[in-house]
């Protein structure tokens, strides 16, 4: 797949695994945050 | 480039979610829920169904209807589609293959003298990952779900920060030393095991170093981690990255059947597979066959694996010393790179969230601080006095009768500390202490008292133990978010990529991966107890 994708790679839509890391961090923190304030 | 494609299928998507989960609201999927017996998963059928279809139908509206122009909206709206893709492969197998298999597996006993879909572990995770594998190599990801299919190891990467939420000290204080030891053994024994064939079968340095990493710490990311300290080539890179895939996938079909087998309880499981399967990913997807139908074994396996990518740190510093002395002993200019400042950029923060989210989780705001395994003890009169939902109060103390029949049968028991915990029960009415709650839990499971004493003391202690909804709603996420990466991650194993695989470093991460899944797969049957 990776020539059918000009930014990040064949495994992600991020530009490095450190920006993905970050994505999945603030995306959990805010399910975290949802789970908190409404369960 | 626009990533975003003129399709009707999101769309077609979205109405197949909510169509499926009105139907199911409605009482008119009642009979196949009923053949298929998937009943406990009418809630989420109806709340997925109806979430993710709505947002399919408007991703779908706006695939048909907008004209999307280059630039970030179109990058990462383009992605949504390829979500929905994904999640549908994944009702599709929960909802239907999954429970259809086990009815095949269970009407076919009788003829073939045993349960095939529970031999061959045939589970909604191990055909989520063939579905996605099928998908790409058959028929190959549509061209509108390419974007999205590239989000799932964010998925997986979340579902293991959110994992962090449900450990509590006493597990993690428990399974920390355990994996610490054994981690520690095999991953610098097999990075020690691969630089010794390599060097013996003269690989170069570089090959060697990089597959040592792959092969001992974490995986892909680890041999991505230690390319830089031993200025490794993309092609050797590929064949350490084709040679974790093919094991790593096979490992993952096979664990959960030898787990199987071999009679494993879900410790024991979860700590062979964290120190036994090479790649992180394949972690997450065996320990979830092993135990589709809840994260135990996941929660197990993921502090082994946590463990071992905090060894690489270790690794890649042991890597550049290494590598700098063979290229020096060689007489070979080496370009100094610095070993620290590689550590530094390639260490997953990942694996960092996941501790945030336990220290977050260790104040007590998802649950109370010395929750075990989620469930913790409360004796207050708050948590004894409680409404039904008519309103009317239930008292969960002993009543009088209870009391009478436990104080009848305290003299059955000569333990002192015993005694004094049920006399401490009988006058209170309740559960005085935690430490009280273990002695009786061992009352009970020593049945040292008569029937009715025993369902008294099961009462006492029933009240007092609560489960935390929140953390039950974490575990309810992490699995789909498992689920959604994992399907994906079928998706990207292509043939290509595995058949990069080859040559030497295939022979050699063979030979060390075998010796690594043989030897802690001993480790773990003779010294890991279920209970720790």
């Amino acid at each position: 797949m990776e020539d059918k994708f000009d930014r990040g790679s064949a495994l992600t839509i991020f530009p490095s695994d450190r920006h993905e890391d970050l994505m999945a961090l603030a995306l959990a923190l805010i399910i975290a945050a949802l789970v908190y304030f409404l369960v | 480039m626009v990533y975003t494609r003129r399709t009707i299928w999101p769309l077609v998507i979205g109405i197949i979610m909510v169509a499926y989960a009105y139907l199911v609201q409605s009482g008119n999927m009642a009979a196949l829920i009923k053949f298929l017996n998937t009943g406990r998963y009418v809630g989420e059928m109806v709340t997925l169904g109806y979430a993710f279809g709505g947002v399919a139908i408007l991703v779908g509206l706006w695939h048909l209807l907008a004209a999307p122009r280059e630039g970030h909206a179109d990058y990462y709206l383009s992605t949504v589609a390829g979500v929905m893709f994904i999640m549908l492969v994944a009702f599709i197998v929960k909802w239907g293959l999954d429970p259809l298999m086990g009815l095949w597996g269970r009407q076919a006993r009788p003829a073939l003298g045993f349960n095939f879909a529970s031999v061959l572990n045939l589970n909604y995770v191990v055909m989520g990952i063939i579905a996605g594998i099928v998908v790409v190599n058959v028929f190959r990801v549509p061209g509108w779900a390419e974007n999205g299919v590239r989000l799932s190891r964010l998925g997986l990467k979340t579902g293991v920060i959110l994992l962090g939420a449900l450990y509590s000290f006493a597990e993690l204080a428990q399974l920390g030393k355990l994996s610490v030891l054994m981690i520690g053994v095999f991953v610098l024994g097999s990075v020690w095991l691969v630089l010794l064939i390599g060097v013996r079968r003269n690989l170069p340095n570089s090959m060697t170093g990089v597959l040592s990493s792959g092969v001992g710490v974490c995986g892909v990311s680890a041999a991505v981690a230690a390319a830089p300290v031993v200025q490794a080539k993309s092609l050797e890179i590929a064949y350490t990255i084709g040679t974790i895939l093919l094991f790593g996938v096979l490992c993952m079909f096979l664990f959960p059947i030898i787990g199987r087998g071999l009679g494993m309880g879900y410790i024991q499981f979860g700590a062979w597979a964290g120190t036994g399967i090479l790649n992180s990913a394949q972690v997450a997807g065996a320990a979830l066959a092993f135990q589709p139908g809840g994260i135990e074994t996941l929660k197990v396996a993921e502090i082994f694996n946590i463990t071992r990518v905090l060894f690489l740190p270790i690794i890649v510093l042991w890597l550049a010393v290494w590598y700098v002395r063979r290229e020096q002993a060689a007489q070979r200019t080496v370009q100094q790179v610095d070993a620290m400042q590689v550590v530094i950029s390639k260490f997953p923060l990942f694996v960092l969230g996941f501790i945030l989210m336990f220290l977050l989780s260790s104040t007590g705001i998802f649950a109370p601080a010395r929750h075990y395994q989620g469930a913790y003890f409360d004796n207050s009169d708050r948590a004894l006095m409680k409404k039904d939902r008519t309103g009317k109060e239930i008292n969960n103390y002993l009543r009088d009768s209870e009391v009478a029949t436990l104080q009848k049968e305290i003299g059955k028991i000569t333990r002192a500390d015993q005694k004094a915990a049920l006399e401490r029960l009988a006058q209170n009415k309740k559960i005085m202490s935690e430490a009280d709650d273990a002695v009786v839990r061992g009352i009970i499971n020593a049945k040292a008292l008569s029937k009715e004493g025993t369902a008294v003391l099961t009462k006492a202690h029933r009240v007092v133990r609560h489960t935390a909804a929140k953390i039950s709603k974490f575990r309810d996420l992490i699995a789909w978010f498992f689920t959604f990466g994992l399907v994906g991650l079928g998706m990207q194993i292509t043939m290509q990529s595995i058949r990069q695989a080859g040559g030497a470093p295939l022979v050699i991460g063979s030979i060390v991966g075998v010796i690594k899944a043989v030897g802690s797969l001993i480790v773990v049957l003779l010294l890991v107890a279920e209970t720790i």
